[in-house]
Order: structure tokens, then C-alpha cells, then sequence
């Protein structure tokens, strides 16, 4: 671990680290453009150019490694005259389009600008101009005047989707990013390129004019698009959601997602939200809904219960225990499964199990040992007086068989919700806390951003008024306590606490020696 | 944010009283007597038939500039409704296809109930597209929702007029705001 030296601070930092990352280590900003963490060293935008001491003149940062003894210095007034420099530079053919360009308020241009630049524009020639508006993809506008050359996403086409679209073109003021003629994005993580992008050349074709972004608020999440379960940011205002960001975390998706998931917010406001309550597709509240239920599941010679892939693991832990506690004859089973087709799975990012949490319910099962899958199911459908589902659109997965009466708790209209008796509606994950467990096996926290829309409860909640209304309550009215109770039954959860998730998630327990073959799946 | 007024101990002559009763009638007297023998200093006003002229630079309703093209000048950028200490501006943004400046406000309302005439929007806007120099200040409605102004209203605010601060600044220069630009606007 070499020991270096940034201003005044030493630090020791891994071996292989750039002074860009030791310096934030150290608590020390290094104004950069074309460095990316997840991307190669490019090197070319020149932002990050910090003094040696006792070196022969300044260097780049980005593609400086730390090794022992190394001393940099970022405030002298070299570096700042630098950073000024390099400001003026990349600003002499800039268009100033502040007023109209989305990326206002979260632009390096401007924020450099304030901080390091502040200078008085000398430029008396008229400024190069590009082509503006072209429309490159499924989900990205390009306004290349506004380009500053970083070469971000050139790279990340070249090293991430493989793709290779984007090239730099032409020499000195002409240079411009475009595309060979004819072609046009073909990938699924366009969006990650409008993120990336430090200015607003790409700009997102989906978000764009919505919203200005300093009035959006950020709550860290976990996208439920699919079972890897990219960290977001949910960027919302007064109770709206207006996109999904990724958020960084190197152990799941490093700084990306992809574009499906990142439109997926769109669901919150869907128009198949399911909103209140049903008794035989009548409206009732909540509250008669849950009365209703436990009418149906005392008169039930035999229940079946089916976990959702698509809930919780606070909502699983919920059911699960409310059917240990209360029913002693039911049956608990999981139905592997999507409830719509998605992208297939590809090596980047995305799985083809569309669900965020099927890893845990898979845990749960392991845990509970007497939890059957779809063909136990499809088996028992004959013996079944009662069926209740949280939130998987077991009909679809079950392909339409006949079932007996459902009690749906679920997010949105669907063929189970279009079958079942009794509807309750349930937050969407935007709208409330907990946790899923990804395909890697990592517990990642979701977080309430906004209100649940209508009458919905998170399903926790839910099943804690249909506990106590059957005697016995799961006692998961609070998702920290459900969490905590779980992870002191559940072996491979063992020293995890709600608090202790944090933003990135922590991975399952290694497996005890004696564990079943069931909990190596996960 | 409050000023705090440091008080000054009272003097024994100012505490007690009289002196000070007696300097308050000697001042109102005196501006009796000034009235009586020069009485176009305090003529009433006979609003609303007569209107008092209002200083260059009053901040009225505020009006929406156009381009020569007819297009409303404001991108919304959204700067006014940021600054804007009373929240009452509502822009909802569009993109204009046909338009170089891509994007404009398909509804722009200000909430004049709300509005404290601060003139911020003004001072904010990059464009020069919101102004106040209207001079306007009878603002008022029969409803809470016509006290909206949007945006056709506050375009066409002074269709056939011209607000009278162009002419005092054409004619003395000096006296225009930093930054002022004449109305763009073909005046018939
Ligand atoms: S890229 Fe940044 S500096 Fe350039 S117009 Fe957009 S917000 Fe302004
Ligand atoms: S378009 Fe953006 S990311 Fe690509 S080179 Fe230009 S500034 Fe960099
Ligand atoms: S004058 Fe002040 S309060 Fe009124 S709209 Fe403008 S910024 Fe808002
Ligand atoms: S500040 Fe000017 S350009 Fe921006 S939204 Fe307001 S009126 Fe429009
Ligand atoms: S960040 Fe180092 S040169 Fe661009």
C-alpha cells in the first residue's frame, strides 16, 4: 500500500489507485472531465493537471499512480492558472446554451466554471458551430457544439457495450463527435451515456425539458427491473418521480444501468397501478378488504400461499411468518417466473429473471425447507380452497390454469389481479422502504422516495393488519424490524442489521458446512 | 431578515415629555401652514379619472417579451420560478421543432395573489423575456383564477402600447437599467 501525499494530507491508498481517486480519498476534489472510474485512462482533457514536488513540471492526475513517496500539490497558483487555462480553452467555441441545455445544474462546464475559472472571455472571432439536435438513438440527443472532446463515450462504447459507435472526427476547433453516416445507437445502455457525458452534448431524448435538475431530490434505491439489481438514485420532486439514475456501486453495476430499467420509472405514475382495494371487483378500503380476507381464510379448508419474487424480503418474511404463525395446515409455495418479457440477459448488465428479489424468496424457501416450487403448485391447484398471492402475476406464470379463488396484494393490474376475489394494492418500490436480494446474493436497501399512490401499503404492512386480524401478527409493521427479525432466524443473514445494508448493500453469509443444496442455488 | 435598532437611553428634557409634545404640534403646524399657501402641493389626487405618474423604474404587471418572429422570447429556462421568493411562477417547458432556441414555455402563469412585485424574475431571466416596466398596477380580477396571468394575457399585456419607461430611457439613456435593450416589438 504506497503512502502518498496530496497537499497536506498523507494517505495511505491501494496499490494501482490514480491520484484522481487517492485525492477524493483524501477528501481533496480534482476537477477532471475525461476520467472516468469505470472507464480506460484517456487522458486527454487536461482538467486534472496537479504539481509535482520536486517533479519537473505538472502531469495529468488521472494517469498518475500512486506510489510511495509521491507528493502532489493542487492549490498552487500554477494549478489554478492551469485549470483556468483549460476552462478558457474548452469554452472558446462553446455555445453558452445554459438557458435551454438540460444539463444545466449538473454540468462540470459550470460548475468549473465557478470554481475554477471565473475569467473574463477574451475570444473576439466568431465560435465554430455544429450541427445541433441530431437525434442518434432510441434514447439520446447529440448537440455537438456543446461537446468538450472527452472522449467518454467514445470509450464507453468501445470498452462496455462493445459497441463501438461513436468516433471523434476531424482536427483542432472542428473536432466533433458523430457517428459513421447511416448509424445510429444500437445498445441497451444509451442512458448511461447522457451520465456520463460531463457536459450536455448527449442528453437523455426521454427526460429532456421535463424538469429542471436542481429541483429534483435524490433517495438511493435499487432498480426492480431484474434480478441484478442496479443502484439508483430515484430522482423525484413533490411526490412525482422523474428518472432513475445509477448510482455507483462497483460490487453490481459499477456506474451503469440499463435502458429499460432506467425507463421503469415510469410505472410508478402507470396507469395499471392498482389503486385500492377490491371485494369481487368491488372498491372497498383498505381496511374491509383485510376483514374480507380473513373471512375467506378461516372458511378455507386448505390454503395455499404463494411468495412474491416481486416483493420484499421484508413482505416475504411477513407472509411467511403470518402462515407459519396463524395457519398451521398451509401450503407455501414460489412460482419462478416473469410477469411480462423484458430483454434477454445479456453480459453486461441485464438477467432474464425480470424480478428483483428472486434470490431471496429462493433464501426464505431454503429457510423455511417445506416451501414448494411452480410444479408442487401446479399439483396441489386441485386441493387448494384458497390461494394468496403477493405480488407475482402467478396466473401468467402459471399460464392460465384454473385456480381457486385469489387474494391478490399487488402493484398492478394484471391477470391475477383481473382473476382475484379479493385485490389489496401495494407500494410500488419507489414508495417504500426494505430490501431486495440481487442474483449475486447481495441484500441491497430500497428506500421510500415518494407516497404510495392511492390506497397502497407496502406489503409488510399489509400482512401485519391481516395477521393481527387473524390473532397473530408477523410483527413487520416496521420494515427495520421485520429486517432484523429475519436476519436473526435466517442463518446466512446472521450480523445483518437494516441500518448495516447501508447504500451499497452487503453480500449473504457465506454457507454453513451443513446447509442444504436448496440454499447453494442462491 | 430584521434589523436590530440599538435604543438610545432617553434624556431627562425627552423624558419628560412635554418638550417633545410640543416639537411634534410645531411640526405639523408648520406643514398646516405650507398647505394653506401652497395648495398644489397637496391637491388629492382624483383617481380615477387622474393617475399619479409612476416612477421610470415601478415594477408593475409583468408582460412577456416577443422575438421580430412573433415567438415569445423566454426559453423557459426556468431561472424566474428558481428565484422567485413567492413560488408563483408556473412554467411547464416544450420542445419547438421548427425553432433554433428548441425549447419554449407552453404555459407560463404567474399567480399575481402570490406575487410580492420583488422584480427578481426580471433581474434572472438570461433572455430579457419577462419585464415589468408595464406600470401597470390596477391588477385586479373578479376571480382567484383571473388573477393567473398566463401567457397569451401577459404577452398581449401591452399590444398597442408602449410602456412609457422606453420612452424616458431613449431619451436619457443614462437612466435605463444596466443591460436594457429596447422592445424588439413593432409598435403600430
Ligand atoms: S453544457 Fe453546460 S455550459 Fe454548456 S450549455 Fe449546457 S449547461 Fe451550459
Ligand atoms: S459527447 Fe460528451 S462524453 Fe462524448 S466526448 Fe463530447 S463531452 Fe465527452
Ligand atoms: S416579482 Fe418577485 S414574486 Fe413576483 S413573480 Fe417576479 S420574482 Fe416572483
Ligand atoms: S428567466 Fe426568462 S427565459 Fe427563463 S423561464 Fe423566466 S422568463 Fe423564461
Ligand atoms: S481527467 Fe486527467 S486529463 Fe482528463
Amino acid at each position: 500500500m504506497p503512502k502518498v501525499k496530496i497537499n497536506d494530507t498523507e494517505i495511505e491508498v491501494p496499490n494501482g489507485t490514480n491520484m484522481i481517486e487517492a485525492a477524493r480519498l483524501a477528501g481533496i476534489e480534482i476537477p477532471h472531465y475525461c476520467y472516468h472510474p469505470h472507464l480506460s485512462v484517456a487522458g486527454n482533457c487536461r482538467m486534472c493537471l496537479v504539481d509535482i514536488v520536486g517533479g519537473r513540471g505538472p502531469d495529468i492526475a488521472c494517469n498518475m499512480q500512486a506510489r510511495d513517496g509521491l507528493a502532489i500539490r493542487t492549490d498552487t497558483p500554477a494549478v489554478k492558472k492551469m485549470r483556468a487555462s483549460v476552462q478558457e480553452f474548452l469554452l472558446v467555441n462553446h455555445p453558452l446554451d445554459c438557458p435551454i441545455c438540460d444539463q444545466s445544474g449538473e454540468c462540470r462546464l459550470q460548475d468549473y466554471y465557478m470554481e475554477h475559472g471565473q475569467y473574463e472571455s477574451r475570444l473576439n472571432d466568431a465560435k465554430v458551430s455544429k450541427e445541433k439536435r441530431q437525434d442518434i438513438g432510441e434514447l439520446i440527443v447529440l448537440d455537438a457544439e456543446r461537446c468538450v472532446q472527452c472522449s467518454r463515450c467514445v470509450r464507453f462504447s468501445d470498452e462496455v457495450t462493445g459497441t463501438g459507435e461513436l468516433r471523434l472526427m476531424n482536427r483542432g476547433n472542428h473536432t466533433e463527435i458523430g457517428l459513421f453516416p447511416g448509424e445510429r445507437l444500437g445498445h441497451h445502455y444509451q442512458g448511461n451515456l447522457a451520465d456520463i457525458c460531463p457536459v450536455g452534448a448527449l442528453t437523455n431524448k426521454e427526460f429532456r425539458f421535463r424538469r429542471r435538475v436542481w429541483y429534483l431530490r435524490e433517495t438511493a434505491s435499487v432498480c426492480d427491473g431484474c434480478a441484478t439489481g442496479c443502484n439508483i438514485d430515484v430522482c423525484h420532486q413533490e411526490g412525482e418521480v422523474f428518472r432513475y439514475n445509477p448510482r455507483r456501486n462497483d460490487a453490481v453495476n459499477k456506474s451503469w444501468m440499463c435502458d429499460p430499467g432506467r425507463l421503469s420509472y415510469q410505472s410508478v405514475m402507470s396507469l395499471k397501478r392498482l389503486l385500492r382495494a377490491h371485494v369481487d371487483k368491488k372498491e372497498v378500503g383498505v381496511d374491509a378488504a383485510v376483514a374480507e380476507v380473513v373471512r375467506r381464510i378461516r372458511n378455507a379448508s386448505s390454503v395455499g400461499v404463494v411468495l412474491g419474487t416481486r416483493a420484499t424480503n421484508e413482505a416475504n418474511w411477513a407472509l411467511l411468518t403470518l402462515v407459519r404463525a396463524n395457519l398451521p395446515g398451509a401450503r407455501i409455495f414460489w412460482v419462478e417466473g416473469n410477469d411480462s418479457t423484458g430483454l434477454p440477459a445479456d453480459k453486461i448488465l441485464i438477467d432474464g429473471d425480470k424480478n428483483p428479489n428472486s434470490a431471496g424468496v429462493r433464501l426464505l424457501a431454503a429457510h423455511d425447507g417445506k416451501v414448494g416450487d411452480k410444479t408442487a403448485l401446479k399439483d396441489a391447484i386441485p386441493e387448494l380452497k384458497l390461494l394468496l398471492v403477493l405480488q407475482d402475476d402467478v396466473v401468467h406464470r402459471l399460464g392460465g390454469m384454473s385456480l381457486p379463488p385469489v387474494i391478490y396484494f399487488g402493484t398492478y393490474l394484471n391477470d391475477t389481479s383481473e382473476r382475484a376475489a379479493v385485490t389489496l394494492p401495494v407500494a410500488h418500490t419507489v414508495e417504500q422502504d426494505g430490501s431486495y436480494t440481487n442474483r449475486q446474493g447481495r441484500v441491497q436497501r430500497i428506500r421510500r422516495a415518494v407516497n404510495p399512490a392511492g390506497d397502497a401499503l407496502p406489503a409488510y404492512q399489509v400482512l401485519e393488519k391481516v395477521g393481527a386480524a387473524l390473532g397473530r401478527a408477523p410483527g413487520t409493521a416496521m420494515p427495520a424490524a421485520a429486517f432484523n427479525t429475519m436476519a436473526r432466524a435466517v442463518a446466512r443473514l446472521k450480523g445483518m442489521d437494516f441500518k448495516s445494508l447501508g447504500e451499497g448493500g452487503l453480500p449473504l453469509a457465506a454457507l454453513p458446512p451443513e446447509s442444504s443444496n436448496v440454499q447453494a442455488a442462491v | 431578515m430584521a434589523l436590530p435598532v440599538p435604543s438610545r437611553k432617553m434624556t431627562t428634557i425627552e423624558s419628560a415629555y412635554l418638550l417633545e409634545v410640543v416639537k411634534g404640534l410645531v411640526l405639523t403646524i408648520s406643514h398646516v401652514i405650507k398647505n394653506i399657501f401652497d395648495p398644489d402641493h397637496f391637491r388629492t389626487i382624483e383617481y380615477p379619472d387622474m393617475k399619479k405618474p409612476m416612477a421610470v423604474r415601478y415594477r408593475g404587471a409583468h408582460r412577456l417579451l416577443t422575438r421580430p418572429d412573433g415567438k415569445v422570447k423566454c426559453v423557459a429556462c426556468m431561472c424566474c420560478p428558481t428565484v422567485c421568493p413567492a413560488k408563483c411562477i408556473t412554467i411547464i417547458a416544450g420542445e419547438d421543432p421548427d425553432d433554433p432556441a428548441e425549447k419554449f414555455p407552453v404555459e407560463f402563469d404567474i399567480d399575481m395573489l402570490r406575487c410580492i412585485y420583488c422584480g427578481f424574475c426580471v433581474e434572472a431571466c438570461p433572455k430579457d423575456a419577462i419585464r415589468m416596466d408595464t406600470r401597470i398596477y390596477e391588477i385586479n380580477a373578479y376571480t382567484r383564477q383571473d388573477m393567473v396571468h398566463n401567457k397569451s394575457y401577459m404577452v398581449n399585456l401591452m399590444e398597442g402600447k408602449k410602456p412609457e419607461a422606453e420612452d424616458v430611457y431613449r431619451a436619457n439613456p443614462s437612466t435605463a437599467p444596466a443591460g436594457y435593450t429596447f422592445d424588439e416589438k413593432p409598435i403600430p
